[in-house]
């Protein structure tokens, strides 16, 4: 017996149909719902321009304010955004950077951007860790907001040019933070 | 008449509703309607006019602070867009890729309502000569 054409037609179609729709589910499944876009770093867009005040520890060596776009087109800068509140992964990653800094301060310029915080717990936890690379001081968070930031802590790296090429969501640790760098590094 | 008091103030009843949340004074609830389009960016399912974090608080700020310098709602949300992409919109916008996020539910929509008449559809009467071919073999021995 012989089916007509157009059901088998039809019965291909809906089995292409039914694949499709696992194809997309499976991709969708696949896909990381942590994975947060950042605009800034996929485009190796220009870093947004600050000033912002330094805190008091650094002001002798970095004066009152610091202004991003007086330090661009030297070194390599690494943008560190954290908040005392932020535990424990700014409490994890803080000895990381200090020791990185420490290691490439010659090359490297880092700056810490504490965000959204109190200017006392924010000297207090520069202490506990002893930070020697400069740290300004941005209460309401706008420089954030500029930079596309979703919370603390989270790392930018610019390279020579000015250009943001690298945004680091969550605690950073030293082989990656050593990776990044040697990306914008000569 | 007494009855037509009772029912005066039974249906007085009709205007004790709870006032929709109002926005703190300070900010103008047009600020709080852009941030409602905006998502806040440390938040799970919540707008930047729900939630209380420091980003949705500061990005209010901004709002308010663009609305004041005459920026058009379009202006402000494009800002934000410019810094976190797409992704801050609650709303996909209707172009490009996500356009399927919008056009997806009535396809799928439509061919259910295929499927279902295509499973419904009254079957086409037989052709009388089979029929009547059927009835006399049955009648036969």
């Amino acid at each position: 017996m012989r089916f007509p054409a157009g059901n088998t037609l039809r019965s291909w179609l809906w089995l292409l149909v039914v694949l499709a729709l696992g194809g997309l589910f499976y991709w969708g499944m696949q896909r990381n719902p942590k994975e947060l876009p950042s605009v800034l770093a996929k485009e190796r867009r220009p870093a947004p321009d600050f000033t912002l005040p330094v805190l008091s520890p650094y002001q002798e060596e970095w004066g009152k304010t610091f202004k991003l776009s007086d330090h661009l087109g030297g070194k390599p800068i690494v943008l560190n955004f954290w908040a005392s509140w932020c535990y424990p992964a700014c409490y994890e990653e803080a000895p990381v950077l200090e020791a990185t800094w420490r290691r490439y301060r010659d090359r490297v310029l880092f700056l810490g951007i504490n965000t959204q915080d109190k200017e006392g717990d924010a000297l207090r936890f520069i202490e506990q860790f002893g930070l020697t690379f400069p740290q300004v001081f941005d209460p309401r968070g706008r420089v954030g907001v500029d930079y596309g930031m979703y919370g603390v802590p989270e790392t930018f790296v610019i390279d020579r040019e000015g250009r943001v090429v690298v945004r680091h969501a969550g605690t950073i640790d030293q082989a990656t933070l050593e990776r990044y760098l040697k990306e914008v590094l000569p | 008449m007494r009855v037509w008091a009772l029912l005066f103030f039974l249906v007085l009843g009709v205007w004790a509703q709870e006032k929709p949340a109002s926005p703190p004074p300070d900010l103008s609830p047009e600020v709080f309607a852009i941030a409602r389009e905006l998502r806040c960016p440390v938040c799970q399912g919540e707008s930047a006019a729900e939630s209380n974090s420091g980003v949705a608080t500061e990005m209010r700020r901004i709002i308010a602070e663009m609305l004041q310098q005459g920026k058009t709602r379009d202006e402000i949300k494009a800002f934000f867009v410019e810094r976190y992409g797409e992704w801050i919109l609650y709303e996909p916008p209707k172009q490009g890729i996500t356009l399927w996020v919008w056009l997806l539910p009535v396809l799928g929509l439509a061919l259910l309502g295929l499927g279902l008449f295509a499973y419904f559809r009254p079957k086409k009467p037989l052709p009388p000569e089979l029929l009547e071919e059927a009835e006399r073999r049955l009648k036969e021995p």
